[in-house]
């Protein structure tokens, strides 16, 4: 019926044996689950060997891209609940991120979140000065600092098939970029890229909405980033 | 994965109309779409941790050591295994070979039918003759591999540090392949101990041959919708 031989008694593994494995198997994956699945899954590392080892630091993103999901999210069914709110959705969310993270992160990002809360200070009086004329033409300069982990985002308002031409580069390392655009229930990603120190060139917006850009700095120390945008937008938001 | 994804922040975006959203990966994918250079110990992980989460090659696994008793032999069939699945492993994401992976799964759940199939004796019965067991567990491999590769390609992994971080992937399939095996033989080993062991033996390869037809039917509904 089958397609091998009966096992002789000597074959199989001692009863002693197998109790013997089971231990190890058990203390093997405590081990494993402190040293390694904890730190890289969410970022727990009472024995700090996972930090050695390059995966707390997985752990850690995971839980922010989780925190920062689930901000979004409830971002969006606030701006549901009550549409007079709709012309500042990202004061909320940019809050609801910031103490996620301080709780979820906690000590180990101690340093980043202390520089994240001096970053809008930095960035927002940029923004005051490039706030809405319905001129067609217009061009504005932004900086943005962001701390190791911080990611932000920005948009212009543009019509479909408007144009504008854009430069930005990194100060003071690399970033990763997702160059993207949503409006009225479309989206659509332009261009993504990792540890870049820059990029220019136009922007032609594929529908009417918002066209931009989400950076973040994923390397050890804070950089600045420069943007420079020139052509037919209404509006430049920072969002996050 | 991205499939599966694309829709649903679709959904999510046509709600929620201006506000900010960048279609986000979260967990591994998540991840990987953030690191760029040379990370090996995240990849090791990576690795290890798709093949004991991965229930398809487990099953394969199990059936193809449920009538192996000597490490001596357990260890040539998980060696040609590991040599199979590696090799396209590599060379598809290397190559950027990316097959279907509704396709490849459904295959992979042909394979844990002919090994359940080959298990109960079935090819002896029906063609009169034993199919050799190594030549299809190597040629199996390959088509597992061909469904790792295909998984990594959709993870988007950068090309800072592509070779370094794939070689560590690989690696840490076969750890977390030698994992699962050590679970599955010490539970195997008491099972085999107890007289119930014959009696059942036939009835078990049968509930995984269900199973394979599961996975067999689920992916290719998969594929049909998708």
């Amino acid at each position: 019926m089958f397609n091998s031989d009966l096992p002789t008694r000597a074959d199989l593994p001692t009863s002693a044996q197998l109790r013997r494995s089971t231990r190890n198997a058990a203390l093997a994956a405590g081990v494993i689950l402190i040293t390694v699945v904890l730190p890289a899954e969410y970022g727990i590392d009472p024995t700090r060997i996972g930090r050695l080892l390059g995966l707390t630091e997985m752990g850690q993103i995971k839980q922010q891209l989780a925190a920062e999901a689930m901000a979004d999210s409830e971002a969006q069914t606030a701006t549901l609940d009550t549409p007079p709110q709709v012309s500042e959705p990202a004061a909320p969310a940019a809050q609801i991120d910031a103490d996620l993270l301080a709780t979820q992160v906690e000590a180990a990002v101690a340093a980043a979140l202390a520089a994240r809360t001096q970053a809008p200070a930095v960035a927002s009086p940029d923004v005051a000065t490039a706030l809405p004329e319905a001129s067609p033409g217009r061009s504005d300069e932004l900086v943005i600092t962001l701390a190791p982990g911080e990611g932000a985002e920005v948009k212009l308002v543009m019509a479909a098939g408007a144009v504008a031409s854009f430069s930005w580069t990194v100060d003071g390392g690399v970033a990763n970029y997702d160059m993207h655009a949503d409006g009225g229930g479309e989206s659509i990603t332009y261009e993504r890229g990792r540890g870049v120190p820059g990029q220019e060139g136009t922007l032609e917006a594929a529908f009417e909405g918002n066209h931009g850009w989400f950076w973040r700095n994923r390397g050890e120390q804070p950089v600045t980033i420069i943007l420079r945008t020139e052509g037919d937008y209404t509006e430049l938001k920072r969002l996050v | 994965m991205i499939r599966k994804i694309a829709p649903l922040a679709l959904a999510i975006l046509a709600l929620a109309g201006p506000a900010f959203a960048h279609a986000v990966a979260e967990g591994d994918k998540g991840y990987i779409q953030e690191v760029t250079g040379v990370n090996l110990i995240p990849f090791v992980y990576l690795g290890a941790k798709h093949m004991v989460t991965g229930y398809d090659h487990i099953l394969f696994l199990f059936g193809v050591i449920f009538f192996l008793y000597r490490l001596k032999h357990i260890g040539i069939y998980v060696s040609l295994f590991a040599l199979g699945h590696s090799t396209t492993l590599l060379l598809g994401v290397y190559f950027n070979i990316g097959i279907n992976s509704y396709l490849i799964d459904a295959i992979i759940g042909l394979s844990v039918v002919y090994k359940a199939l080959d298990n109960v004796g079935a090819f002896q019965r029906w063609f009169g003759f034993q199919p050799n067991t190594r030549a299809a567990t190597l040629i199996f491999g390959f088509f597992h591999g061909l469904g790792l590769s295909t998984k990594i390609i959709e993870y988007d992994i950068s090309p800072d540090g592509l070779v370094p971080n794939l070689l560590a992937f690989n690696v840490g399939v076969e750890i977390g392949q030698l994992s699962a095996l050590a679970a599955i033989l010490i539970v195997m080993g008491f099972w085999r101990r107890t007289e119930s062991f014959w009696r059942h033996a036939y009835t078990a390869n049968v509930v995984v041959m269900a199973a394979g037809f599961v996975l067999i039917g689920y992916q290719l509904t998969g594929w049909i919708v998708s």
